[in-house]
Formats: structure tokens, C-alpha cells, sequence
């Protein structure tokens, strides 16, 4: 086979594998990072989006909207105002919806969210944002069992269960608040009656059951601590001050095959007119969390950038460094015919070739490296996030960190074009 | 070019160093060389008289300050840049006190080197770089030069010489590191593959020994312009 550019290039740079592999190793690295950043940025968003799912408004009582998402979408905290069944009648008829779902935070259970809801939250909101209008499929499935249908039946989320070890025909007793005011009902027993698949948003750490139960207890507690004797109420019992609820997920009517409705700038300026609720809009008030995180994320990314750099630098070191070992090899290949242009195409192109590899190897370890950042936040935080790494960017990164490797192949390849090749066929001892 | 054109000529040849006075001493000073296709001269001088240099002149590798240097009928210095190194790597081979192999390579590709950088056609190199191989007596052509002796490296830096079908072989002061019986033997080789294929050979040397090899010797003390 005759020889070629490409066979002198290979031999170059296995002649000095350490440094090559080192030089490799560094622009892998900085393609990695670059690309890890990158991706997570933009998964964890989604993972964000993916909790208010086809919802266009939570109403709540908080103090702020980006509360009433933190409470009423990613569970931080059990809202600290209700809202009356009056209120909530009131609110529903006042605009028209595709849904309109009452929740109630408040209870948990080993430390995880309980959300009292109405079998609608299954039936008719989706925590996938790409939810197709019409399609039957909105993202929620079991694993086991069924969703909850009367009083006092619960319904687990998949790491919920995992965490809780708890299983379909399990009894349970649900705690009222947090910590040392917290309290275990112990009077009422939930049954467990389904286990959900997971769905990659915050309700996964999540139990769910019906809103009557919710009240039932409540009230219970309510009328203990006027008379320890009361007996337990019943759903015929309760009054509207019984009833309370902390946030409505709201859907509002939309057109074809869009998620985006008409109503959603007249009803929202209607609502939020309203002093004594608060409005918001989850999509909105994740980006504006994502706008103030945003700076670090360009933090980053600038750090990312400069390691990039740092590797361009390193490369053209290495390949500058080795010059003083090749420069009787450089001096043979012009004497056997090989042009200067030449030489320099066969320096900038072992450049770009370390580029090349590095940036195949930096994809590599940022595709098992976001697998594995996602599988700690999973873990860890319960944060469902799916690395995707956005073929565009992707190839930007790439291109970029080949364009950086072959720049920085020009001073060495500069040192080789000028090489003495009198000079340097002398013999040398 | 016909068959009879000079392998190489040489016609008032000056050169110094840049940067030397202008009164200093040429380190080259040739009058006038020629060699025919196929003939054999050896070329003396004493040490540091400027042999090496005008190996390199010859080859296009330097620039003279004076005078035409013709390779196989060709003003080599006429051309530049890449076409002077395509015509250097076609017309030219070199052979050199230290071999100058490529390190890290095997003998054929050391071989092959030779011709990647010339107008043969690419499917004849691997049968010719082997044949050369042969010729010359290297047993194992896929072996790094490395692993060889140094009488083994001065066969294939012959091979790689004569790889190209070169109108002219400059040999540099081929036999100078080795013991008489093996210089007396590459010396042998480089003759006789020179002869074989036809190019004409200019050996530097200060080894008197050398002397009766060649019919023809110039001394470069000889050749200076009047």
C-alpha cells in the first residue's frame, strides 16, 4: 500500500503517544464539559417545564407566583393561605375552561408531599409540556394498581413509593405539617390503591389522594381541639369552612392542535385584578427563574470556553515542543520531495486530527457524564432531568473545538514551513 | 529530455554563506561539472571545503549566489517553491553520511516516502519499494529502521535513493561512519544500484580509499573558476 500524508501524520503521533494522549485528553475534556453544561441547561429546564405540564395558570393565595409554583408545582412548602370553596366557585365562573382543578397541599407522609386533589388531576392535567391537545395519552400510567375513587384511597408516586417502601393494600397515616407542630392522623387510614409510573416531573415524589378525605381530617382536627370527645365528621359534616383548598391548576380553551390559548392575556389580566389571589403563569415564572440562574449558567459556559482555550494552547505546545525532535524528520520529507506548504498542511492537519479525537472523546464522556449527573439529581433531588444534546450545538462545539485544535497547529506548523533542511541533515554527533 | 542529456552540469558556481563579507571567500567556487547518464564521479576535498554544500546547492536545497545548476537538462533552481521540490524528489535521490532514515518507520515505508513525493504512480510503489528492498538485501522490509544495523540502514537509505528512477544520486560522505569492510561493501551496494538503474552518482568523500572506486575523481581545489 503506498504511503500517504495520513500514514506520516499517524506515525508523528504515536511516536509521541504520551503527549498525544494527554493533548487528546485535555480537548475531550473541555468538549465534555462544554457540551455536559450545555446539555443540562437545557434539560434541566425541561425537567422544570415538565411539572406544570399542560397547565396555563395556578391560582393560589401565596405571596408571590414564582411561590405559588415553588408550592404548588415543585411541593416546596405547604402554601400558608386557602382558598374558599365560595372563592373557588367564584373564580371558575368567571372565565371559561378547559379545566379548572382544585389541589390542597398541606399533609405529608415520611417527609413527602401529599396532594389532596379530584380524579380530574388524572383525567384531564398532563405534567407533559408536549402534551398534544386531544390526545388521550397525557403522560400519566400505573405501574400498579388504580387511581384513587373514594375517600381515603392513595395514590403513590413512582419514587414516592420507592422511597417510602410502600405498596398497593398498604395502610398508611398521613402527618399534618412540618416539623415540631407536625402530628400524625392517626385516626384516619389511607389505603394505598396505586402505584404511578414514573413521569419525570416533581409529582413523582409525590402521594395523591381526594380532596374529601383531605377535609374530613382537617375537620376532624378542627373539632378535637374544641372537644377532645367529638367524634370523626363525615363528608355530610363538613362546611365550607371544612373546604378548603391552596391552588387551582387551570386550563384554558385552545384551538386546534396548539397549547396556547387566546384567553390566556384576558383572563389573566382578569384574574390577577383580583387582590386576594395570586396568578401565575408557570412557564413564565420558570423562565424567570432560569433568567435569574441564568448568569451562572453563562458563568459556566465562559468557563467551559476557556478551558477549550487552555486545550488549544496545550495542543499547540505539545506540537511546538516537538518540533525540536522533528525538524530532522521535516528535513528528510523535503529532501525526498515534500513541499513546504506541505509540511505545514501535515502539522495543522495532526492538529486538527487531535481536535478531532478529542472532540469524538469529549462527546463520548459528556454523554456518559450527563447520565450520570442525571442519575444523581434523580437520586438525589428527585429531579427527573433527561440529557439531549441538541444536534446543532453539538456540531458548534465539535466544529469549534476542531477550528480551535487547527489554529492552534499554525504557529508549530509556521516553525516547521521555515525549518532549515540544510541545516538540519547534518549528522549530529 | 533525450536519453544522452547530461544527468548534471554545472556552470560557474558561486556561493556563500548570507551574512558573509562581501570579500570573504566563496565557500563554493565550480567552474564547470558535468556527468553523463549513468557516470560515476567521486568528489574530494578536504574537510569544511564546501563538498556538503554543494550536494545541497545541487540539490536545490540552497540557493547559489552564481551560476546554473542543470539536473537531467533542467535549470533546477529555475523552478520554485513546490516544483522544485517535486522535481528534487523525482530526478534527485540522496544518500547521506548518517542515513537520515525516518525514524519510527518501517524500511518500506522509508521506501515509500521517497516516492510519495515523486511522478510515479501510486500502484507501483509497494511492488517497487519491495523489490528495491530486495535488491539491496533487507530481509524484513515491514521492520522499523530503528531495530536495524547500521549497515542494514545504509541499504535502505540506497533503496530509498535510487526508489524514484533518479536522473542523479548524491551520495554525502556515504561511507563516513562506517568500518572500512562495510564501507568498502555499502560503497559496493551504491554503485552497483546506482548502475542498475541507470542514475549517474556524485559522491563526496575524504577517504583516500575511496579514490580507486571511480574512474573519474574531481577535486573541488580543481574545478575553481579563474
Amino acid at each position: 500500500m503506498a504511503m500517504t500524508d495520513w500514514t506520516i501524520i499517524r506515525r508523528s503521533m504515536s511516536s509521541r503517544l504520551f503527549s498525544t494522549v494527554t493533548t487528546v485528553i485535555t480537548v475531550a475534556i473541555a468538549v465534555g464539559l462544554m457540551l455536559t453544561l450545555l446539555s443540562m441547561r437545557d434539560s434541566g429546564r425541561r425537567a422544570f417545564e415538565r411539572g406544570s405540564g399542560n397547565m396555563h395558570l395556578l391560582i393560589t393565595a401565596d405571596s408571590s407566583p414564582l411561590v405559588s409554583v415553588l408550592n404548588g408545582i415543585f411541593y416546596a412548602n405547604a402554601p400558608a393561605r386557602p382558598i374558599t370553596p365560595s372563592k373557588f366557585n367564584q373564580l371558575t365562573n368567571s372565565f371559561p375552561a378547559e379545566y379548572a382543578i382544585p389541589t390542597q397541599l398541606g399533609d405529608q407522609y415520611m417527609g413527602l408531599p401529599v396532594l389532596a386533589t379530584t380524579p380530574e388531576f388524572f383525567t384531564k392535567f398532563s405534567p407533559n409540556p408536549d402534551f398534544k391537545p386531544g390526545s388521550a395519552e397525557l403522560g400519566w400510567s400505573l405501574a400498579e394498581g388504580r387511581i384513587f375513587e373514594a375517600p381515603f384511597e392513595v395514590v403513590v408516586g413512582a419514587r414516592a413509593a420507592r422511597e417510602s417502601n410502600v405498596n398497593v393494600g398498604d395502610e398508611l397515616a398521613l402527618t399534618h405539617g412540618m416539623g415540631e407542630e407536625a402530628h400524625i392522623h392517626r385516626d384516619f387510614l389511607y389505603t394505598v390503591v396505586g402505584i404511578l409510573e414514573p413521569t419525570g416531573a416533581s409529582h413523582d415524589r409525590s402521594l395523591f389522594t381526594d380532596l374529601t378525605s383531605s377535609w374530613i381530617i382537617h375537620a376532624h382536627d378542627r373539632r378535637k381541639a374544641d372537644n377532645p370527645d367529638a367524634g370523626k365528621p363525615t363528608e355530610a359534616d363538613l362546611t365550607d369552612a371544612d373546604k378548603l383548598i391552596t391552588g387551582i391548576l387551570v386550563r384554558l380553551p385552545t384551538r386546534g392542535d396548539s397549547n396556547i390559548s387566546s384567553l390566556l392575556p384576558t383572563v389573566g389580566a382578569q384574574l390577577r385584578a383580583d387582590p386576594s389571589i395570586t396568578v401565575a403563569q408557570p412557564s413564565e415564572e420558570i423562565q424567570s427563574l432560569f433568567r435569574i440562574v441564568g448568569n451562572i449558567d453563562q458563568i459556566l459556559i465562559a468557563m467551559a470556553a476557556i478551558v477549550m482555550l487552555a486545550s488549544a494552547i496545550s495542543i499547540m505546545l505539545a506540537l511546538y515542543n516537538s518540533m525540536e525532535q522533528r525538524r530532522r524528520q521535516i528535513a528528510v520529507l523535503r529532501v525526498l520531495g515534500c513541499s513546504r506548504p506541505r509540511v505545514f498542511g501535515l502539522v495543522v492537519t495532526e492538529s486538527a486530527i487531535i481536535g478531532i479525537i478529542g472532540g469524538i472523546a469529549g462527546y463520548t464522556v459528556a454523554f456518559i457524564g450527563t447520565r450520570i449527573v442525571a442519575s444523581v439529581l434523580k437520586e438525589k433531588l428527585g429531579l427527573v432531568v433527561e440529557p439531549v444534546f441538541d444536534p446543532q450545538i453539538t456540531f458548534v462545539v465539535l466544529v469549534a473545538s476542531i477550528a480551535l485544535a487547527a489554529l492552534a497547529g499554525l504557529i508549530p506548523a509556521a516553525a516547521a514551513y521555515r525549518t532549515s533542511v540544510a541545516r538540519n541533515l547534518r549528522p549530529t554527533d | 529530455m533525450s536519453d544522452q542529456t547530461p544527468a548534471l552540469e554545472l556552470r560557474d558556481l558561486k556561493f556563500r554563506y548570507p551574512g558573509a563579507a562581501p570579500n570573504a571567500p566563496w565557500i563554493v567556487d565550480v567552474r564547470s561539472l558535468a556527468l553523463k547518464p549513468g557516470e560515476q564521479a567521486l568528489l574530494t576535498g578536504a574537510s569544511g571545503r564546501g563538498k556538503s554544500t554543494l550536494l545541497q546547492i545541487v540539490a536545490g536545497l540552497i540557493d547559489p549566489d552564481q551560476g546554473i545548476v542543470r539536473v537531467h537538462g533542467q535549470d533546477i533552481h529555475a523552478f520554485s517553491g513546490a516544483k522544485r521540490d517535486l522535481y528534487r524528489g523525482s530526478k534527485i535521490g540522496m544518500i547521506f553520511q548518517n542515513f537520515n532514515l525516518l525514524r519510527g518507520f518501517s524500511a518500506k515505508e522509508n521506501v515509500l516516502a521517497s516516492l510519495m513525493f515523486s511522478d510515479v504512480p501510486r500502484k507501483e510503489h509497494d511492488a517497487r519499494a519491495l523489490e528495491l528492498l530486495k535488491i539491496v538485501g533487507i530481509p524484513m522490509p515491514e521492520r522499523d529502521v530503528a531495530d536495524f544495523s547500521i549497515g542494514q540502514m545504509q541499504r535502505v537509505a540506497v533503496a530509498r535513493a535510487v526508489a524514484t528512477s533518479p536522473a542523479l544520486v548524491l551520495a554525502d560522505e556515504p561511507t563516513a561512519s562506517l568500518d572500512p569492510e562495510n564501507a568498502g561493501a555499502a560503497m559496493d551496494l551504491i554503485q552497483s544500484t546506482c548502475q542498475k538503474v541507470g542514475a549517474a552518482l556524485l559522491c563526496t568523500s575524504h577517504d583516500p580509499s575511496m579514490a580507486d572506486r571511480f574512474t573519474r575523481r574531481e577535486s573541488l581545489d580543481q574545478l575553481v573558476t579563474a
